[in-house]
């Protein structure tokens, strides 16, 4: 029986050392709610960077493109592709959604791995990449959604429910989890992704300072990219999935 | 350790169904495990609370490490430390999504529209230019008919005027051709004529001298009839 408080004791030891913070949320209270304050500041930064950035390379387009303007363009030409592939020839009014989750998840995650955020300490918590909490990334599976629901709604008014029976009736119910496993699938693969990535890296830092850890940010990195373009891609093939027609 | 509790388990049941422990049915139901205990009532009661205390420590023991487990599961040990967090939903779900929809409003305003807009147009202005081009080239190739069409002329010019040239030159060329065959065909003449004369008088010399050249040789013959 004292096999356990041991185990217990050199965990605590590790813990100590790596000092990882898993589950600590610095709160704020507004009204009768909390929420999670660190979330909100590095979301904000996010933003910040996000729309300060687009506004000054695009602020004044050259027809012959400065590095900054290219480099946008770049970007819109992928999220425009990314959306026309998925969704098809009427992708157009669905760029500013697909572009602003992909933009939004990218530098979110890259954030975390790139910006010092541990120079701001926190009465409580850290400072972390915004999608490195469950909350954010529900509400983004949540308002995916929302938008291929609105997406089929708007195309085939009610006979978008058409699709529940297809090809036949008795894939109803499975049908109607789909609705439920995609939100779940899309926010906890974001989730535990970045979470994990994280987690490792800081291990790693906390138990071998030097060398070592930089191939695993690296992949951090890679990773990173991965699901913010795996998130993107999901969210225009569900919405292109639902104005499609049936045959 | 599972074992006991497994042990313990049996032997509470066995006791639960059977209080007052008739001796057929327990040997008959446990008939090679429980022998020895079973034969004496109070043993039983006996052996029953030893199982029910080692139950009770081990359910104890499984649950404080039950307990243990769920506590730990975030390795967050220390006494202060609340627990953790990890799947924690409140206001900050409909925050972010709200963040996310001004976000999505604010970068299609700045960023995807005019963006998008300035680069169809420039695609737009592109390939107009690129059509234009294409016109060009047709009234290139008009040039280059026209400037076919100025070299053929100026090639007959030349050829034409080459031709006349040889003409000319063979005129001249023959007409001198001709001033000279006439000026040899006069000499040529003019020496036949002097040939001839000169053979007329050669042979008009020549019938002077045959009488004397024939007296001399009838003379040199004959001299016998002559005397």
């Amino acid at each position: 029986m004292n096999v356990l408080p041991c185990s217990i004791n050199t965990l605590k030891g590790f813990y100590d050392i790596s000092g990882v913070e898993v589950g600590q949320h610095f709160y704020w209270q507004i009204g009768s709610f909390q929420v999670h304050a660190q979330v909100l500041i590095t979301s904000w930064v996010v933003i910040a960077i996000l729309l300060g950035s687009a506004a000054v390379a695009v602020r004044n387009p050259q027809t012959i493109p400065p590095d900054s303007q290219n480099f946008f363009e770049y970007v819109l030409e992928f999220i425009r592709d990314l959306s026309k592939t998925q969704i098809g020839e009427e992708y157009g009014p669905w760029v500013p959604f697909i572009g602003t989750m992909f933009l939004f998840i990218f530098v979110s995650n890259w954030s975390g791995a790139l910006l010092p955020w541990k120079i701001i300490q926190l009465p409580h918590g850290e400072l972390a990449a915004p999608t490195n909490d469950i909350n954010t990334t529900v509400a983004l599976a949540l308002l995916t959604s929302v938008a291929y629901f609105y997406a089929g709604l708007t195309k085939k008014g009610l006979g978008y429910f058409g699709k529940y029976i297809q090809p036949t009736p008795i894939l109803l119910p499975i049908n109607i989890l789909e609705d439920f496993t995609k939100p779940l699938s899309l926010s906890f693969r974001l989730f535990g992704n970045i979470l994990a990535d994280e987690l490792v890296v800081v291990v790693l830092v906390s138990l071998v300072p030097s060398v070592v850890p930089i191939p695993v940010m690296f992949l951090g990195l890679f990773t990173s990219g991965i699901q913010a373009l795996i998130f993107a891609t999901l969210a225009a093939a569900y919405i292109g999935e639902s104005m499609e027609g049936h045959h | 350790m599972a074992n006991m509790i497994v042990a313990s388990s049996k032997a509470l049941i066995t006791a639960a169904s059977i209080p007052t422990s008739t001796i057929t049915s327990a040997s008959t139901s446990k008939p090679r495990f429980q022998l020895p205990h079973i034969s004496l009532s109070p043993k039983i009661r006996i052996t029953k609370h030893q199982f029910d205390n080692i139950l009770a420590s081990s359910l104890k023991s499984s649950v404080a490490i039950a307990a243990s487990v769920l506590v730990m599961t975030p390795p967050s040990m220390a006494v202060e430390i609340e627990k953790a967090a990890l799947f924690d939903f409140n206001l900050t779900l409909p925050a972010i999504m709200i963040e996310f929809l001004l976000l999505m409003v604010a970068l299609d305003k700045i960023y995807f529209t005019p963006l998008g807009k300035f680069m169809d147009e420039r695609d737009a202005a592109i390939k107009e230019k690129l059509n234009s081009v294409k016109d060009t080239s047709s009234e290139v190739k008009q040039l280059e008919d026209q400037a076919a069409a100025v070299l053929k002329a100026a090639r007959a010019e030349i050829s034409a005027a080459l031709n006349q040239m040889k003409k000319e030159t063979t005129v001249e060329v023959e007409q001198k051709l001709a001033e000279g065959r006439k000026k040899i065909e006069a000499e040529l003449a003019e020496a036949l004529g002097n040939l001839e004369k000169q053979k007329e008088d050669t042979i008009k010399a020549l019938d002077s001298q045959i009488a004397a050249l024939s007296d001399e040789i009838v003379k040199k013959v004959l001299p016998v009839s002559s005397n």
